[in-house]
């Protein structure tokens, strides 16, 4: 698991992480969203101990070991997936893993078996023979991730892992990042939010170095439902300041907004019934009801803004 | 240290498959033998004066100077730009240890270089009299005084992420242990104050005592110090973008 409280970290005079907190559970895959510039990849690279955060920090724990007082230790637990890879082109996939995995203090004897293991789990057994230079980027994922792998680390970092693949591979490596599940805690960045929506169980969003939201899937879930918008048009018979008032009335209704004979406002999607109820009794005519159902996408505009950071940087 | 080893595994395997390494084996061999030949015209049969002359030129200095920047430029600077050091030190492995691995690799390609003469050497022995003794202390220079600016070179591999501006700044350092005698002697020959520049001087151990068969322990004392320490603010270097 990984325990974060109160993590700064200071590229000069520029905070890039602000007192952040965060926790995700073992065997959990949480997915990490942010705009670019957020702190994502600052948040990985203190966990990996390339980057060491700013002495106010007052917690870093990585699978039970505090990453402030011992790093290499901390390192050790920890298998990253980063976003730009870069592979020695001159050497054969199985050279490349069985070099990483002495690095990663696999002991010699098992080192085979250890390459096997990670090659199978990846779906590339058959690539071992290959130079790093000639794998087509869906490979050069899987490498990626089998290198991470290696030495079964508690705790996976994936930075955008679906990256540059096609949708055939986007599908092979979601089920792979599935199959992960539960064995490894997966923390997963990544700018698409169909992907977070579909494969984690939590979610947790940063925004200019500080996190707006951590929620497991029950709460965004629910979130989501909430946070649908209705469209209701009715004929032009109907008394305007009525339907106002009675859909500001409704304790679950939100965010009424009305344009001529089109009401629109925020509602769980259970209320379509009550809604055609009502217009019976009240003998409205409807031309139209109809509900959009929110989406991460939506959310996540809400949680951080609209303007991304590059274009606050800008501004 | 397995995984020092493991890492100069691979740093050896990289050197020696990348066509450039290669260019540079060629070229050396092709300008020092056609050095060695010359030097042999120049003493006229006297092949005892031969690794004087040949240890002593330009073009030895020129290859000596040149040489350790081109094969270290890419060794840390290459991989800043490219991350593979963020995903080389992400393992866990020590900033001192990354160090060691590269410079002994790009020590051991530059030591290749030199013990691949020895053949021409042999050849020499067999028509006259080489002076082996004195081939060996100029060997031995070759190694420290060589290392020293191996070790330079990775300095300024990890001071910057551009290799040609590493291999600049390396080639400056060098330069700079070089010209230094140079200027002392070219502006204020004689001068007694200026007596300790020869004690950090590469032309000077090198062309005076080493290639002379003069082996002076304190020579190689301070080589080999100034390689500990250029590798160990190298590793300070490395250490500091932690703090960035």
């Amino acid at each position: 698991m990984i325990e974060i409280e109160e993590l700064s970290l200071s590229y000069g005079d520029r905070k890039a992480l602000n007192e952040i907190s965060l926790s995700v559970p073992p065997g959990a895959v949480t997915g990490f969203i942010g705009e670019n510039g957020a702190g994502k990849t600052s948040t990985f690279r203190v966990l990996t101990t390339w980057l060491l955060p700013d002495p106010s920090t007052r917690r870093v724990m990585v699978d039970g070991i505090d990453l402030l007082r011992n790093p290499r230790e901390a390192c050790s637990r920890v298998g990253v997936l980063p976003e730009q890879l870069a592979f020695p082109g001159e050497l054969r996939v199985h050279e490349y893993l069985r070099y990483r995995a002495g690095l990663k203090r696999v002991a010699a004897k098992e080192i085979s078996a250890e390459t096997a293991r990670v090659l199978q789990a990846v779906n590339a057994a058959d690539m071992t023979q290959r130079r790093l230079d000639t794998l087509s980027q869906g490979y050069r994922q899987r490498i990626g991730l089998a290198d991470a792998l290696l030495g079964s680390p508690p705790v996976l970092l994936l930075d955008e892992p679906t990256r540059g693949l096609d949708p055939r591979q986007i599908t092979q490596f979601r089920q792979l990042i599935d199959e992960l599940r539960g064995n490894h805690t997966l923390l997963l960045s990544s700018h698409v939010l169909g992907e977070i929506e579909q494969l984690c169980d939590r979610i947790c969003v940063i925004s200019q170095g500080q996190i707006r939201l951590e929620e497991d899937r029950q709460a965004w879930t629910k979130r989501l439902s909430q946070a649908g918008r209705w469209h209701l048009e009715l004929s032009e018979e109907v008394d305007q300041a009525e339907v106002t008032r009675w859909l500001k009335d409704q304790p679950e209704i939100v965010a009424v907004q009305r344009s001529d004979h089109t009401w629109s406002f925020r509602s769980d999607s259970s209320l379509g019934t009550r809604i055609g109820e009502h217009a019976l009794e009240s003998k409205w005519v409807i031309k139209e009801l109809r509900s959009e159902p929110a989406t991460l996408e939506s959310l996540f505009l809400e949680w951080t803004g609209t303007e991304s950071a590059d274009e606050r940087r800008v501004s | 240290m397995n995984r020092t080893i493991g890492l100069l595994r691979r740093e050896l395997l990289s050197t020696f498959v990348s066509p450039v390494s290669w260019i540079i084996l060629v070229l050396f061999l092709l300008v020092m033998g056609a050095n060695m030949y010359l030097s042999v015209l120049a003493v006229q049969g006297d092949l005892r004066q031969l690794v004087v002359s040949s240890y002593g030129g330009l073009v030895f200095w020129f290859m000596f100077l040149v040489i350790p920047p081109l094969v270290t430029m890419r060794s840390l600077a290459e991989e800043q730009r490219q991350g593979a050091l963020e995903v080389l030190m992400v393992t866990g492995i020590s900033d001192g240890s990354v160090i060691i691995a590269k410079w002994a690799a790009a020590s051991i390609f530059f030591l290749t270089l030199w013990i691949c003469l020895l053949p021409l050497w042999g050849a020499l022995s067999f028509v006259s009299q080489v002076e082996v003794g004195i081939l060996w202390t100029t060997n031995l220079g070759v190694l420290f005084i060589g290392s020293a600016f191996i070790a330079n070179g990775i300095l300024a591999s990890a001071l910057t992420a551009h290799p040609l501006a590493s291999a600049g700044l390396a080639f400056t350092f060098n330069v700079a242990l070089f010209m230094m005698h140079f200027f002392a002697n070219l502006f204020r020959p004689g001068d007694i104050e200026l007596l300790w520049i020869e004690h950090v001087s590469a032309i000077h151990h090198m062309v005076d005592e080493l290639a002379r068969g003069i082996l002076d322990l304190r020579v190689l004392i301070f080589w080999g110090s100034l390689t500990v320490l250029s590798l160990f603010l190298a590793t300070r270097v490395l250490e500091k973008r932690r703090w960035s």
